[in-house]
């Protein structure tokens, strides 16, 4: 073990609609474990698009994805499927919660999907993360009797159920207010540095990028 | 394991739009009730048709059917050559049945009869006062002949059973006798093709409610017939045989054919038109139902599609979350199988109250009272299943297009 956690070499990807355009020119970075790492550039730079090359449930790229030692490139849908189950959680700037389903079960998916726990340990851990996020009066309400901001923060207490080895956003605070922008940045700083779980955000707030760890800074499809 | 999460998540997806999974299931219900109606409704036709028809008729028959045409026996021996043999005629050296003991005997040891009677049939003209009327003397074996074909209970007037004990004694039927102006203890007149001439006395009248039946046809005692034929008591002209099942008349046929040295005729081969019609409405009773549940079917499948299509963004979720497609083909046709099986039970329960109510509309036809109706189970087992498998197609095309939607696309918007 070293304390690489994601590695990609040489990520090289095209959009064939409407015509062929390289979008991504041969990306190659490392992260360590625990940072804290802020994506930016202009619209239309990549950046979303590498995530999602990151996030391993886009495929259709050249290159090299590795993370925790584990080579992912050219793996089965359902083999990435199951990774990122574990090892991956998401927020967005949509809260992409399911509707018809309280807080507290919207948190309890991801677990129950891996079942690596009971499910009445699992609603226990589903509790915990919600009080660490302020929402524990909130868990049985539905979500769609939430505010944005409480939205927001029930979605990132579902990416942190399983204890994944990194989160990532998609502009994860693109929909917030100052006030609950702060809240969520402080807790992924936390995150970061309490459970040593790795953050990669792509965002467009330069505050937000200028209090991570480390800034990439992407221009035409390559890193600046 | 009904408590995992893809169960719970389809569940939540039925009951959080009730209306629509109501919606949904009712079209299946409409189908089954519908197929459970029309399957009830023409095998009941057909039974009917199959009571009348067998009223008269016995599964299979044996009888003498005539020589072969051996008329020309020179174009057998040359059959190239031009031969003309004038006047040639079909030489009939026997009439009827001489040795029918050996053959009752014969069939006495056959699997799958029920019950088989001697006939010796005549025909004659009905003669009385000034009337006459050509018809058909059966001359029956009284037991036999009321066990194939339960005739007893087609009696009008008089005793079955008397015929036993009456050999100047004949039956008639109510149409024959409205026209001959016969009641009953009238004597009646019967003339043969020989010219032999006799009086019976009217004992009885039937109603069998196929009419040419009950115009043509009368019934005197077997021993009475073979007298007024003049033959021997082992005469007969035909033997009526009934069977277990009577759409399976072919393995007893092929059974007794070589040893029996007369024609063998199903009831299938002598009624072309029978088999066709009930064939036919089989047929159409199945093509409507079945076009029926084939709606159905389709309206399930939109309202998977519309559901998909609803919630599209919480599929693309559930990938990001590590759902793998089989997960989300699952969650989807759980939803279709839960609705195929609560519709279809739905619509037997409803196709049978159907059933019952359109049993009880009066239609009052050829002896009929209601409109006839079947309940047989295996009906409603094949509608259920048939219901089961349109919903799990029709839910297996929209979930599988879901397992196959491409969260990357969805989620950047």
């Amino acid at each position: 073990m070293n304390d690489i956690i994601l590695k990609v070499d040489n990520i090289v990807k095209h959009f064939y609609e409407p015509e062929k355009f390289q979008v991504l020119k041969g990306i190659s970075f490392e992260v360590k474990e625990g940072e804290f790492l802020a994506l930016v550039g202009k619209s239309g730079c990549g950046k979303s698009t590498l995530m999602y090359v990151l996030s391993t449930m886009d495929t259709d790229y050249e290159g090299t994805l590795t993370i925790k030692d584990t080579v992912l490139t050219n793996q089965s849908q359902n083999q990435l499927a199951a990774f990122r189950n574990e090892n991956i959680g998401f927020v967005f700037q949509f809260h992409y919660l399911l509707p018809e389903f309280s807080a507290l079960e919207n948190v309890m998916i991801p677990a129950l999907k891996l079942k690596k726990y009971a499910k009445a340990e699992i609603e226990e851990r589903a509790y915990k993360n919600l009080e660490m996020l302020g929402l524990k009066d909130q868990a049985l309400k539905k979500v769609t009797k939430l505010s944005g901001g409480q939205q927001q923060r029930v979605a990132i207490a579902r990416a942190l159920i399983n204890d994944p080895a990194i989160i990532m956003g998609d502009e994860p605070t693109g929909n917030l207010d100052t006030v609950n922008t702060q809240i969520v940045f402080d807790i992924f700083r936390e995150l970061a540095k309490e459970r040593k779980q790795t953050i990669i955000a792509v965002t467009h707030d330069d505050d937000f990028a200028n209090n991570c760890d480390r800034i990439i800074e992407m221009k035409d499809g390559q890193i600046v | 394991m009904f408590s995992s999460i893809n169960n719970r998540i389809s569940q939540i997806h039925l009951t959080s739009n009730v209306k629509q999974t109501i919606v949904a299931m009712l079209g299946v219900t409409f189908g089954i009730s519908m197929y459970i109606f029309m399957t009830g409704f023409m095998t009941g036709v057909n039974d009917i048709q199959a009571d009348l028809a067998f009223s008269a008729l016995a599964h299979v028959r044996i009888y003498n059917d005539g020589p072969a045409d051996n008329s020309n026996i020179a174009k057998k021996v040359f059959p190239n050559d031009l031969i003309n043999v004038r006047n040639a005629k079909v030489i009939k050296y026997t009439d009827g049945i001489k040795n029918s003991t050996s053959i009752l005997n014969t069939l006495s040891k056959q699997k799958d009869i029920t019950g088989f009677t001697s006939q010796v049939n005549i025909n004659v003209f009905f003669k009385n006062a000034g009337n006459k009327l050509n018809g058909l003397v059966s001359g029956i074996d009284v037991v036999s002949e009321d066990k194939v074909f339960g005739s007893a209970k087609h009696m009008l007037q008089g005793n079955w059973n008397e015929l036993k004990y009456k050999s100047d004694g004949i039956f008639v039927g109510v149409e024959l006798a409205r026209i001959l102006g016969l009641k009953m203890n009238d004597n009646v007149n019967i003339l043969t093709s020989e010219g032999i001439s006799r009086n019976y006395k009217v004992i009885g009248i039937f109603r069998t409610d196929v009419y040419n039946v009950d115009k043509t046809k009368a019934y005197i005692a077997i021993n009475a017939a073979r007298q007024l034929l003049g033959v021997n008591q082992d005469y007969v002209t035909d033997i009526q045989i009934d069977m277990v099942d009577y759409n399976n008349t072919q393995p007893l046929i092929d059974n007794i054919k070589a040893i029996i040295p007369y024609k063998v005729e199903s009831w299938q081969m002598g009624n072309q038109q029978l088999v066709a019609g009930s064939s036919l409405r089989d047929t159409i009773a199945k093509a409507v139902s079945l076009t029926i549940l084939l709606v159905a079917g389709f309206g399930i499948y939109n309202i998977m599609n519309m559901t998909i299509n609803q919630k599209i963004r919480e599929i693309a979720i559930l990938k990001a979350m590590g759902f793998s497609g089989g997960d989300v083909t699952k969650i989807f046709l759980t939803q279709a199988i839960i609705i195929g099986i609560l519709g279809g039970i739905v619509g037997i329960i409803l196709g049978n109250i159907i059933s019952h109510l359109v049993n009880r509309v009066k239609f009052e036809v050829a002896g009929m009272h209601h409109l006839p109706m079947t309940y047989y189970p295996h009906n409603y087992v094949f509608a259920f299943m048939f219901g089961l498998i349109t919903t799990f197609v029709a839910g297996y095309l929209p979930a599988h297009k879901a397992s196959k939607i491409d969260p990357v696309s969805i989620l950047r918007g």
